[in-house]
């Protein structure tokens, strides 16, 4: 909006440095290190109780480290003069008293920053909520209260944003707007950080990922990156001659699947490979494939050692 | 598509500037919070219905053969409704900040202004300024409409001239707002609505007066200090006979709110929201 050319130097945004949240005994955040870059929607993923709002909190100045640092462009939080305009936050869904209307919520926060009650009608026009604006937040539904907190988190027209869980509860047409509107947001040089924990959402909107588990970092990558890093690729091989192929791949680090006759899925190994091996040895295929194992394979792989709150059944987690 | 982006990142956004957090701000903030909440209208006109009704009840219903006269029981009576208004404005001041934390709206509130303070200021400020202007009002009306209705009776015939009667209805006024900063500071440092509540019911208002009951000397010594019972001095029309002065009755007040307001502060900064 207010994007002006300026140097290309890249900053961050969000710097974590070594942050750690101990509440009582339970570490929620544990010795935390990553940056977030502007100009890219950068996603913030892990299971229940990983410490994604903790982290997201501390930045904001709301819950105080127990040790190490959360900045912002290089400043504590609570340093900023105008600290609606630095970061819009979306913390929890409905940080709103239930008796006060959407618009008076809104108008309340923008006057502590001397932001027009023009401002106001324009982010409640944004986000869609013209027609209860005057309501008593305590009767909007959940989806509802979720479009009011990205309108108090865009009210400052901001330079970061911080969202935590900003789908949750969102319509199909919702999600699709809101992935629109951050990637478009990120699009003007803003730093966009949102957490989640579907692995698939994030690769729908994120550009970069930051993965937690039991409050430590898990990974610092790209989701492409992420994605063939983690996805556990598998070639799947349907032969005549499956038997006889499956003992000539057979090798150190290579397992072999027969999920049904004359199939094969074999992992630890290349498309490439199988076919030359088939070919030296005169074998027929009839289908050769690689299947990339999905986004939230990759997540569940990396975090399988992180998830806290596991059901008992394995069978339902699936 | 990733490494495109990668490589050609956009230029760093530049956000707003004419934007600045300010203490008017804050008090603007806290004006319209007040005022956009359903239970403060029905609280005040509460508080209003009970101060100036009762007064108007208690002296349109004095005996005219009762043996009493003078400045001190006039306004007693006039403001006997006071006491209890007070109450329903020191629980509106408690939710004022208990209903933030309820609610989760401190959120918004304190990453609009992370230094955190200036909220608790503003709320004091704005709420304590609400107070003083409609007590203000309330009292010296009610006090001429229980003059109006004491006329002819030994209780009639006092004005605001009589020595002692203003600066006596001015202590109400400034009893109830010293106990609704009290009251406000305590829901900031307990944070909880029904734990305020009761603290400021059961510890300030009602303690001191069941202590009094106390066997022992020293008790009855130092409840004129408490913080429910500092302010008493200063209603009076002759205060000669109270256990605190005048001037010590000020002076207790600002102890207790300094102290009051420093511990709410200090916990404020230190605790996460
Ligand atoms: N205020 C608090 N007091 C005590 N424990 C807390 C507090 N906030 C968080 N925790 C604990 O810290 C851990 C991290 O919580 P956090 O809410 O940050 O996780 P999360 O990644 O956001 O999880 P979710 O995906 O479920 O939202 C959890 O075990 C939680 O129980
Ligand atoms: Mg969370």
């Amino acid at each position: 909006m207010n994007g002006r050319p300026a140097d290309r130097t890249v900053v961050c945004m969000i710097e974590i440095e070594h942050l750690t949240k101990r509440y009582g005994k339970k570490t929620a955040v544990d010795d935390l290190t990553f940056n977030v870059k502007p100009g890219v929607v950068t996603g913030f993923l892990g299971p229940n109780g990983a410490g994604k709002s903790t982290t997201m909190r501390a930045v904001v100045g709301l819950d105080a480290p127990t040790s190490g640092l959360a900045r912002v462009n290089g400043k504590h939080y609570s340093e900023f003069r105008s600290p609606l305009t630095e970061v819009g936050a979306l913390l929890e869904a409905k940080s709103v008293h239930a008796g006060r209307s959407a618009y008076n919520h809104l108008l309340a926060l923008a006057r502590t920053h001397g932001i027009p009650k023009r401002r106001v009608q324009e982010v409640i026009d944004l986000v869609g909520l013209h027609e209860v604006a005057g309501k008593r937040v305590g009767g909007f539904s959940l989806g509802m209260g979720q479009r009011l907190g990205i309108a108090v988190a865009l009210l400052g027209d901001p330079a970061v944003l911080i969202l935590d869980e900003p789908v949750n509860g969102l319509d199909p047409d919702g999600v699709k707007w809101i992935r629109v509107l951050l990637k478009g947001l990120a699009a003007e040089g803003r730093t966009v950080f949102l957490s989640s924990h579907l692995m698939s959402e994030l690769a729908q909107t994120a550009e970069h990922l930051i993965v937690i588990g039991q409050g430590r970092l898990l990974a610092d990558t790209t989701v492409d990156d992420f994605v063939s890093g983690n996805g556990q690729a598998r070639v799947r091989v349907v032969s005549p001659d499956a038997a006889r192929l499956a003992e000539h791949l057979a090798g150190p680090g290579v397992s072999i699947a027969s999920p049904e006759k004359g199939v094969l899925e074999v992992s630890g190994t290349e498309a490439a490979v199988v076919g030359q091996t088939a070919a030296a040895h005169g074998l027929v295929l009839h289908e050769l494939r690689t299947d990339r194992g999905s986004l939230e394979d990759a997540f569940m792989q990396l975090t399988a050692d992180a998830v806290e709150y596991r059901q008992t059944t394995e069978g339902a987690s699936r | 598509m990733t490494a495109a982006a990668m490589t050609e990142r956009p230029a760093p956004y530049v956000q707003p500037t004419q934007y600045k957090l300010s203490a008017a701000g804050l008090l603007g903030s806290e004006w319209t919070k007040l005022w956009s909440l359903r239970s403060t209208w029905i609280v005040l006109l509460c508080a209003v219905v009970f101060s100036a009704g009762l007064g108007a009840l208690i002296s349109g219903t004095v005996p005219t053969d009762l043996e009493i006269g003078g400045a001190e029981t006039a306004v007693g009576f006039a403001m006997s409704g006071v006491g209890l208004s007070s109450v329903f404005v020191s629980v509106l001041g408690i939710l004022v900040i208990t209903g933030e934390y309820s609610t989760g709206s401190i959120r918004s509130t304190m990453s609009a202004a992370p230094k955190r303070l200036g909220v608790l200021w503003a709320k004091a400020a704005v709420f304590g300024a609400v107070v003083t202007v409609l007590f203000t009002v309330m009292v010296f009306a009610t006090f001429f409409l229980s003059q109006a209705l004491l006329d002819g009776t030994d209780l009639g015939g006092i004005s605001l001239g009589d020595e002692g009667v203003t600066r006596a209805l001015v202590g109400y006024v400034a009893m109830i707002v010293y106990l609704t900063l009290l009251a406000i500071a305590i829901g900031a440092i307990l944070r909880n609505s029904a734990g305020s509540i009761g603290f400021y019911i059961g510890v300030i208002m009602i303690l001191p007066q069941l202590a009094t009951l106390l066997p022992w000397d020293w008790v009855s010594d130092v409840t004129p200090y408490a913080p429910g019972n500092a302010a008493n001095t200063i209603t009076y029309v002759d205060a000669s006979g109270q256990a605190l002065g005048v001037g010590e009755s000020w002076l207790w007040m600002g102890v207790w709110l300094v102290v009051a307001y420093g511990v709410a502060g200090l916990l404020l900064k230190r605790r996460d929201m």
